[in-house]
Order: structure tokens, then sequence, then C-alpha cells
């Protein structure tokens, strides 16, 4: 705490006044340190008792482990808590890229994926192929294979956005209003389609959808992260060239063209990007709320609003954010565990609700 | 040199430009004068690419249709009416918003103090830390004005003359602040630029333009020199209220008098 408070006065005092990017490279030094750390705990704690140390000794050799309960730790470490840790890190930067990127695309520090309706749309494409994926749509998911459910969602998701950009955006301008109660029609639409596809389900399906739609890392596996995980990192590499014009975007869509944006371009790359990381955040983990919103927002009021930070400390914090609620749902009620779209909107809802009470008195924006 | 050749938008049905020519050489302030709804802001939208139009748009001898938008943007800068911005920028992040973008054209070692030079010309030092939501909304303009001037901070780079697009640069400023906009703005003109500047005061005009171009009703009504577009016929008649020009003593500089009470129906209303 006081290296970062060091750090953070250091920063300060050498840039010129109004310049924040020093703090900003500091704020994603400390926040890579943050991920590793989050990386350590997530990977050396866990319901078992698997001990990474052991493991490793055995490995090495010389160890005092006897082979049985070395090879019981190296399955769960393997096969259960490495996949749900490279999960939690991939959705979790996926999930906080998504709601700053749609933040700078509407203008708006309210969007995010989930609000919008994106998620919802995501959740429809999800849904539909785990229901109708061995009959309905048995051609697809025969043709997709593993990718089937990713696809779908990132489709919903990408379907969805472009509706919604469509609808609330005319001659240039995005109207706010318009985005919000838009995203609200869209999840509600694809809420009801939903439904009638739950309704439809059989029974196994229907356990598959609960927990699913609550949000979990718990079905982690090598297949989902070879399905989602190729998606998810493209999506992040693609935003690390988007910190330029989401910075100009914020002086408007007019002034972004003036100053060099080839803007409908832009969009349209912006929005595939953030279907893409949604899409396939929400096959693999459910409907986890709120990081795309409490993530950016926390961070540009330490660093400011500059995507050049803002974009990879987001993705940082994120990444450590899922991975210290995903503890948190696998250690409060264990040995069973708590759906982690439980712990992130017990979390991110009241400090929705804060945002707004302190954006009522806020003169600046 | 900019030069514009029967711009026509149409809005609607309604055709709200015609057949609009409009030059505005290196080393001049030309200066687009009007009512509210000549088109004065659709005639700079269209030069900016902002609004579906139809004629011919050149900048430098390049037709402006060809060119991709990071190079229209190395060849001129543009100040819009108004930007609240949604996220809390300082002022200094605001004004390197256009060094970022632009190509001030100036050596790097330069570049890292420009956002502070930029600000001075606008006479806003000492606001680089500050809030851009906390300012005012004349302070904000000229903060705006500062970012624009970062992006094509050298007039003449490569030995091409870049532009500025000022659209109601002056708007929301006291006087003071007026006049030294202004003579940024000729500054600019001075030392090889262009400037495009539509202006609601007619004194300023008188005093800052080279040129004037005059627009009412989405036509040209009239375009010149000062001492030949502001003339009590024509200002009388675009502006549908009685006005009185005057000329100062030594440099038989205009000065524009309205009178009181003698506002005129608007033109729609009346029998032609």
């Amino acid at each position: 705490m006081t290296a970062l408070a060091m750090a953070v006065g250091a920063a300060r005092r050498e840039s010129p006044a109004g310049d924040r990017s020093g703090l900003g490279r500091t704020a994603v030094l400390l926040l890579a340190l943050a991920l590793c750390v989050g990386m350590a705990v997530s990977m050396t704690t866990g319901a078992s008792g698997a001990s990474i140390w052991n493991l490793l000794t055995t490995f090495f050799g010389g160890g005092e482990a006897d082979a049985a309960s070395a090879l019981r730790d190296q399955t769960v470490i393997l096969n259960i808590r490495l996949p749900r840790m490279i999960m939690a890190v991939l959705v979790g930067a996926g999930l906080a890229v998504s709601g700053l990127i749609m933040q700078g695309l509407f203008r708006n520090p309210l969007a995010d994926p989930g609000l919008v309706g994106v998620s919802a749309g995501a959740g429809l494409g999800a849904v539909g192929v785990i229901v109708l994926g061995t009959t309905a749509l048995a051609p697809l998911t025969a043709m997709l294979g593993i990718y089937s459910l990713q696809i779908a969602a990132f489709a919903g998701g990408l379907l969805t956005t472009f509706v919604l950009y469509q609808v609330a955006t005319r001659s240039g301008q995005t109207a706010i209003a318009t985005m919000l109660l838009a995203g609200i029609a869209i999840a509600a639409l694809a809420g009801a389609v939903t439904g009638v596809l739950v309704y439809l389900a059989t029974d196994a399906q229907l356990r598959d959808l609960t927990f699913w739609s609550l949000g979990s890392l718990a079905g982690a596996n090598w297949t989902k992260i070879a399905a989602s995980g190729p998606i998810i990192a493209a999506a992040l590499v693609a935003a690390g060239f988007f910190a330029r014009g989401l910075n100009v975007l914020t002086l408007g869509e007019a002034t972004a063209g003036h100053l060099g944006l080839p803007v409908q371009r832009f969009k349209t790359a912006a929005i595939v990007t953030v279907a893409a990381a949604t899409g396939a955040s929400v096959a693999v983990s459910g409907g986890i709320g709120f990081v795309g919103i409490v993530v950016p927002h926390l961070l540009r009021l330490v660093i400011g609003p500059d995507h050049r930070y803002l974009l990879p400390a987001s993705a940082l914090l994120g990444a450590t954010f899922l991975l210290l609620a995903d503890a948190v749902s696998r250690t409060v009620v264990a040995p069973a565990e708590l759906p982690i779209g439980i712990v992130t909107a017990a979390v991110g809802g009241p400090f929705f609700l804060w945002i707004l009470l302190s954006r009522r008195n806020a003169i600046a924006w | 040199m900019i030069d514009a050749r029967d711009i026509s938008v149409s809005l609607g049905g309604r055709r709200i430009l015609d057949a609009a020519h409009l030059t505005a050489p290196p080393g001049e302030v030309t200066a687009v004068i009007g009512p509210n709804g000549s088109g004065k802001t659709t005639l700079i939208k269209a030069l900016c690419k902002d609004i579906a139009f139809t004629g011919t748009v050149m900048i430098n001898g390049r037709d402006l249709s060809a060119m991709a938008a990071h190079e229209a943007a190395a060849v001129r800068a543009v100040l819009p009416q108004s930007s609240a911005l949604p996220f809390p920028f300082t002022v200094r992040e605001v004004v390197a918003l256009g060094l970022t973008a632009g190509r001030p054209g100036v050596s790097l070692a330069t570049r890292r103090h420009l956002p502070e030079e930029a600000l001075a010309r606008v006479d806003l030092d000492g606001f680089a830390g500050r809030f851009y939501g906390e300012l005012s909304g004349g302070e904000q303009q000229r903060v705006q004005l500062a970012r624009v001037l970062c992006q094509v901070w050298v007039p003449v780079l490569e030995g091409v003359p870049r532009y500025l697009i000022l659209d109601e640069p002056v708007s929301s400023l006291d006087i003071r602040h007026q006049l030294m906009i202004m003579d940024v703005a000729r500054d600019f003109a001075r030392t090889g630029g262009g400037v495009i500047a539509i202006l609601h005061d007619l004194n300023l005009t008188a005093l800052y333009a080279d040129t004037v171009l005059a627009l009412r009703g989405g036509q040209v009504a009239g375009s010149g020199t000062p001492q030949a577009v502001l003339t009590d016929a024509l200002l009388s008649e675009i502006y549908d209220c009685t006005m009185q020009v005057g000329r100062l003593p030594a440099p038989g500089q205009p000065f524009v008098l309205p009178h009181a009470g003698q506002v005129r129906p608007p033109l729609s209303t009346r029998v032609a």
C-alpha cells in the first residue's frame, strides 16, 4: 500500500500539470504485478487442499510426498485450477475491455454489454445452441463442432450491438437515453425468446441452463479454453489498437473524423470486437455482470480517461477482479460453491448505485 | 487554396444550400456571414465531408472526396461550435488530442511543450491541470481552439499551406478574447495558412476578414472585400433589419450600426 502511494506520488511529481501518462504507466505496472499475485493465489488455494509445492517437489524429485497424492494434486492443479484460472483471466479481461470500448464508442460511462442487452443477445445465441443443438440446429452444431456455442453467442452479441447502434444513432450522434431504452427492449425480447427455449428444454438441459445463466467458471476445462480462449485473446489484441481512436471519439464522431479517424470503419471494428469478446465470454461463463462497468470506472477515477493506459489497465484489473471474485465464490460456502455471477452482482450492484449517486452532484461530467 | 464549387445540400427534400461557391486562398481570413439558417454551418460541414453534398471541394488542388480522413486531417483542422466531453479529461489531455492525431510539424522536443504553448496563445496559461468539464463555456471554446491549433501548428508544412476552419470561434467569448482569438486566426493566415471562419459579429468581420462571403436562404448573396460586401443595402437585405454602415476616418474601415425597432418580417412571409 505504501509502495503504491509512493509510486503514484512519484508519477505525479515528474509530469507537467494535467499530464497523467506517468500515472497511467505506473498503474499498468502495478496492476500487472497484482494480476501475478492473483494468479498465484488462485493456483495455490482451493477446496481440495492440493499443494502446488507438493507437485513441484515431486516433479523435480526428492520430495517426501507419496506418488498417489502427487498424482491427485497434479490432476487437481492441471485439469481444474489451471484451466479455471486461465478462464477467469480471459473472461475478466474480455468483459472489462468490452465495457470500456462500449463506453468509449457510445461516449457514455454507463454503457456496458450487460446493461444494454448485448449479453442478453449473446445469451440467447448460447441457449439456442444448448436447447436446439441436437434438434433444429443440429446441422449447425455438427458443422461448427466445439465452437458452435461460442459462435452462436458471438452472432447473438453482434446482432444486438448492431441493432442497438442503428436504433440509437442518428446522423452520427448516439442518443444515450434511446440506447439504454433500446437495450432494455432488446434484452426483454431476447429474454422472451430465451424463455420459450427454456420452456422447450429437457430436464438435463435445464440444469445446464440454470447454472450457466447464473454465471460460473466452475465448468472451466481445456476444451472450453480451446474454443473461447483464442476468440477472447484475439479481441484483446485488437482492442490494443483502439486506444487512439477511442480517445478522439470522446470529442464526438465529427471531430474524430476531422482529426483523421476513419470513423465508420473504426466503429465497425470496435463493435465486432466487443461482440466477439462478450460472446465468447458469455458462452463459457454465462451472465457475469458489472465487470465491464466497475473496472473501467474505478480506473478512470484514478488514472483519467486516456485509453492508451485505460485499455491495458482495464484488462489487467478485470482479470484480477474476476480471479478474486472466483476465489470468493469458491471459498465462501466451501466445499460447495457460489456462482460467480452472484459475487460480481453483489459487488457491482451497490457500486453502480454509488456511481449514480456521485454523478448527481458532479459538475465535471 | 480551398476551392468549393456548386455546393448543394438537401435535407428531407428541402434544399438548404444551393450551388454555393467559396474560395479561401492561403494568406487570407475568409469570413462567412449570414442570418441563422442561411446555410453557413452546412457549407462548413460540406467542406469537412460531414454531410452528403453535390459539387466539388478541392484542397490545395486535390479533390476532397478522394482524400482519406488522415490526409485531410494533415492539411486542415476544424473547430466545432461546442464540445461537451463524456469523460473527465484535463485541459492538457484535450489539447494533446490535437497533437497525437494531427501533424503539428514541429520537432519532438517542441511537441512536449506544445500544449502549454497553444494554451498560452488562447490566454489559458496555467489551465493545463484543470478539468475541462469544470471550465466556463468560453474557456472550453478556447481549449478546443488550442487543440485545433496543435493539429496544424505550422501554417505551411513542407511547402503546403494548411487551413483552420472555425465555426463561430468567438460566439461565447468576451470582447477581449474575441479580439485575441481573431488575432490568432489572422496571424495563422499572415504566416501562410488559410482561415475560414463563420462570424456573427459584423464589426469583427470588418476588422479581420480579407474576404467576406454572405449567405441568405442557402444562396450566396454577395462575396468580396469587407468594403464591397458590408453595405447598407446588402446587410439590410440579408438580415431583414435596417443597418447603417459607416466608415472609420483613417483606413476607411467599415463599421455596422443596427437600428432598433426596424426589424422586418422574414423573407419567406413577404411577397416577392
